[in-house]
């Protein structure tokens, strides 16, 4: 039942908001429908399917599995936040030229989990990648063409590296 | 005029322009789009019974909480909406018309039986537990033998048994013809029930204009205008006034190719109040009502001569239809499927089959991809090493003998379906080749043991029906499939080009081939090519996007059109540059006269002509415009084919299937884009991988649903996936606009009897027979080890 409001303070994709919202809201629907950034998914809403991963405080989590209240201070980012209307970022780059994604419904997930996975995995093996994307389902690709978008993201990232 | 031969855009490679929205986060899905004033959001109470009879429902506590406008139930609804059911006619199909929200009588597990209206998704969620149900639990039926028992419950009782659709079919003297094989071979096959899990489940907007007369409907289907058309024919509006609409569309497999009672539900609704009604589907709804597939039993029954000819082939399909027909299909589409198809690449001339379906208390089955084929191609490729073993043939050579060569294209297979072009047993020697098959065969041991698992060989050669036309729609009694698709080009006074096709994407990239197609045939970049779809405000009419119909019959439809934009531009700028219109070519966004380079106009100037924005007018006759329509009907159906050869590795220890070798060889025609037709193939394929070892909707006997959740009901993650080996051949029809057939399911219907017969082989040496899908580790493991305990009972 429709409880008290509690504020919730929260910096999304570098941008501070502050909201009143029931205890109950979860962070999916208050990033996409108190903050319109419809571009994180649901999937599931029961925590298979990764469709609604962001990076909160650096580390993938599932929107769909927390209340916004509990994630009172949080530093967010979701995919809105990769690149803005920008050039698209490595990883973005290397799913649009391996053909990586078809409908998209799945890709934002995919592309928090990449991008969060190659910071603390920069030169992983096919396995390594295979396992690191378990947490993300999609029902287009047969994963084949995702799989070979990192392996070649993580290689745009070094070589980015290196030249930085 | 340009020869197809001359292609300069189709067969190449272009990256999506989908892409940077998708991967921005840009897209606007259902539940993206900008939400209307007074929007009423609504939820569906459940049945949690298989059968039952609603005795009363009390909504007062629901409607007593804050921000619950009204409960609703098929009674109130009955008066808006006719009982809901699609039009077949086919001989032995009987009608059943549902409510589309129950009113005495529940007959599955998540069947709709009130409808709560809210101001906020929140308090409908709420109001649910709140509305008190009274049911009468009746005993109840959910598997297709369990139907067929003479004391099953019957569900609808003007059919009197629980049979509501039946057909066979037999060719000439069958009888005689079967006794002429040297040895008969009989297998029952069968598959679980699986459906689309789209991760984009459904939903639906209904948003009337200010003073309610027009209408417009947001949902994603793969089917805007069938959509349109049943809505009106439903609740008796003009269709002139309905406008349907797909968004963004999170993915479709056939499971979006139906007319949903909730879209119905919406419209009627936002007529009834005057306001925007949403309704967004949740996984558990997804997994409960959205259309099942297959739950087929297929009993093969062949003679054979002793050289591993086929002699005669009698088919026997059972399906289940659920508890109610869905919208537009019915049972027919999957069981006629799988006995039309079950012929395959192979040269069988005496043939017979019967079908029926039954109703039972589970959800509604209808499309999803591969439609009956993997099903078709279980048995008979299951047959196939069934002869093999039997003849002590190897089953490559079984199919050798019996595949339908190069020289006997065109060929009419035994129900009347013509294969124009195929490369059937170039595509299966491929296959054998590439997974080095007859060296594996050399080093196989008798009872496959090596390394401790058990390893064989799986192969399936299949056909792929695709692009079907009115005429194969017909045959199979659907009245009200259009069959054809069309196409609006435009090319607008600037000189740039917009595509308006009839179909939906999913995410197939039509954006981006379409425009490819277009620009190829007007000679312009594809960038300056824009393709609307997904409208029925916007687009002519036409059947949509399902049946790997969206190449064939999109592409065709676009080619043809955008010639006969090609003529009028040529007429015009011939009539501007004084040269003949049949000598100018569209080049780089200009029309060339080839015998006088110096003369040439850009598109922007001829168009100039056409919307009359210069002084030079048009030659007489000629109407202002430059633009045409086409609707393009395509043949009964368009074959594509391919082989998939698979070499597992079964685990005695814990029954698990492990992929260790894949090739898949792939013919779908002609190629618009190469690497959108690669994501088509492995999709699919990891799709079949999925229907062939994990995937499984379970029903208790009574019909409860056990595993509405993706916990429970698994598909393949990027762990599952193998190394897959793909090869493309491509043999351009020469029965389609264009030469192309369609790519999205053969990967699927390749998959599933493929790694069955690899399970199969790999098992043959226990003595094992693998006659169903799926496959899982306990299933497999339970198998081996009656095996092994059986044999060593014998060895005693
Ligand atoms: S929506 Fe959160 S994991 Fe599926
Ligand atoms: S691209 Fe459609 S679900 Fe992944």
């Amino acid at each position: 039942m429709s409880a008290k409001k509690v504020t919730v303070r929260m910096k999304v994709n570098g941008k501070d908001y502050v909201r009143e919202v029931e205890p109950r809201y979860l962070m999916a629907d208050f990033l996409r429908h108190e903050l319109q950034l419809t571009g994180t998914h649901i999937g599931c809403e029961h925590g298979v399917c990764g469709a609604c991963t962001v990076l909160i405080n650096g580390k993938t989590g599932r929107s769909c599995l927390q209340f916004a209240a509990a994630l009172d201070g949080a530093e967010i980012t979701t995919v809105e936040g990769i690149a803005g209307d920008g050039p698209l970022h490595p990883v973005q780059e290397a799913f649009h030229d391996a053909h990586a994604l078809q409908c998209g419904y799945c890709t934002p997930g995919f592309l928090m989990t990449t991008i969060e996975f190659l910071k603390t995995n920069p030169e992983p093996d096919r396995d390594e990648i295979q396992q690191a994307l378990t947490n993300n389902m999609c029902r287009c690709t047969g994963y084949v063409n995702i799989i070979d978008a990192v392996e070649d993201a993580a290689k745009r990232l070094r070589e980015g590296a290196r030249e930085a | 005029m340009k020869a197809i031969e001359d292609f300069t855009l189709i067969g190449k490679t272009v990256l999506r322009r989908e892409d940077s929205y998708l991967m921005r986060g840009k897209a606007q899905f259902l539940d993206d789009l900008p939400e209307p004033k007074g929007l009423i959001h609504i939820a569906f109470v459940l049945s949690p019974y298989a059968r039952a009879d609603i005795l009363s429902v009390d909504a007062s506590a629901a409607k007593a909480l804050p921000g619950v406008i009204d409960v609703l139930t098929g009674k109130d609804l009955a008066g808006d909406i006719k009982t809901f059911a699609p039009v077949i006619e086919i001989d032995g199909y009987h009608d059943v018309r549902r409510p589309v929200v129950a009113i005495d009588r529940v007959n599955f597990v998540g069947e709709y039986v009130a409808v709560i209206l809210a101001e906020s998704p929140y308090a409908a969620q709420d109001a649910l537990d709140l509305v008190d149900i009274d049911y009468d639990p009746l005993p109840s039926v959910a598997g297709i033998k369990a139907a067929l028992s003479p004391d099953a419950p019957v569900l609808h009782d003007h059919l009197g048994d629980n049979l509501i659709f039946r057909t066979a079919f037999e060719t000439e003297d069958f009888d005689a013809r079967f006794a002429e094989g040297d040895v008969v071979l009989e297998e029952e096959f069968q598959l679980g029930r699986v459906t689309g899990v789209m991760i984009e489940p459904r939903g639906c907007m209904a948003w009337p204009d200010p003073i309610a007369t027009n209408m417009t409907l947001w949902t994603p289907t793969q089917i805007p205008h069938i959509v349109r058309t049943a809505i009106a024919d439903h609740l008796d509006i003009p269709e002139s006034v309905l406008r349907v609409v797909t968004p963004a569309v999170g993915g479709g497999f056939g499971t979006k190719a139906h007319v949903y009672p909730d879209e119905l539900i919406v419209v009627a609704l936002a007529r009834r109040y005057g306001r925007a009604v949403k309704w967004v589907q949740d996984r558990r709804e997804d997994l409960l009502t959205n259309a099942h597939a297959r739950e087929h039993i297929l009993k093969l029954r062949v003679a054979v001569a002793n050289d591993g000819e086929i002699r005669a082939a009698h088919l026997d399909v059972r399906t289940n239809c659920g508890a109610y027909p869905n919208h537009p299909y019915s049972p027919t589409l999957e069981a006629t499927a799988a006995v039309r198809m079950m012929p395959g690449p192979y040269r069988i001339r005496n043939y017979k089959y019967d079908v029926c379906s039954v109703t039972t208390n589970t959800a509604p089955t209808g499309a999803y991809r591969g439609t009956g084929q993997p099903s078709a191609f279980l048995a008979i490729e299951g047959m196939m090493d069934r002869i093999g073993r039997r003849l002590g043939l190897d089953p490559a050579d079984v199919r050798r003998r019996n595949v339908i060569q190069p020289e006997e294209f065109p060929y009419v297979n035994v129900v009347g379906v013509r294969y124009d072009t195929g490369s059937y047993s170039q595509s299966l020697e491929r296959g054998l080749e590439m997974v080095g098959y007859d060296a594996f065969r050399a080093a196989q041991p008798k009872d496959r043991l090596v390394d401790g698992k058990y390893r064989g060989i799986g192969i399936c050669n299949y056909t792929e029906v695709s692009g079907t036309g009115a005429p194969g729609w017909r045959v199979r009694g659907f009245a009200k499939m259009p069959g054809f698709d069309s196409s609006r080009v435009v090319v607008e006074p600037d000189g740039k080009i917009t595509v308006y096709v009839s179909q939906a994407d999913a995410g197939q990239g039509h954006y981006t081939t379409f425009a490819q197609i277009a620009a190829d045939r007007l000679g312009v970049s594809w960038e300056d090519v824009m393709v609307v779809e997904g409208d029925t405000a916007k687009t002519p009419y036409g059947t949509g996007t399902f049946a790997s119909r969206g190449s064939v019959v999109g592409g065709g439809t676009v080619i043809r059109c955008s010639d006969k934009v090609g003529v009028k531009i040529r007429r015009i700028a011939g009539y501007m540059l004084n040269a003949d219109p049949e000598r100018l070519v569209l080049k780089d966004g200009r029309v060339i006269d080839p015998e006088d380079a110096d003369r040439s106009l850009s598109l922007r100037e001829v168009a100039e002509t056409a919307y009359s924005m210069n002084n030079l007018g048009l030659p007489q006759g000629e109407e202002h415009g430059l633009e045409a329509t086409d609707y393009y009907d395509p043949p009964m159906v368009t074959m594509a084919n391919g082989t998939h050869v698979v070499q597992v590795a079964v685990d005695p220890e814990d029954g698990r299937v492990e992929i260790e070798r894949y090739a898949v060889v792939h013919d779908c025609g002609r190629v618009i884009n190469p690497k959108i037709v690669e994501g088509q193939v492995h999709g699919a394929t990891v799709q079949g991988i999925g229907e062939a070892l994990m995937e499984e909707i379970v029903y208790d006997d009574e019909g409860q649903h056990l595993n509405a959740n993706l916990l429970d009901y698994l598909i393949p993650t990027a762990m599952d996936v193998p190394n897959l080996e793909l090869s493309h051949i491509e043999t351009p029809s020469i029965d389609t606009v264009g030469g192309i057939k369609g790519a999205a399911e053969g990967g699927l219907t390749g998959a599933v009897p493929a790694i069955a017969n690899a399970v199969s082989d790999a098992l043959s040496g226990l003595g094992v027979n693998i006659t169903r899908v799926p496959l899982r580790p306990a299933y497999v493991f339970e198998q081996i080890r009656q095996a092994r305990a059986e044999r060593e009972s014998s060895e005693q």
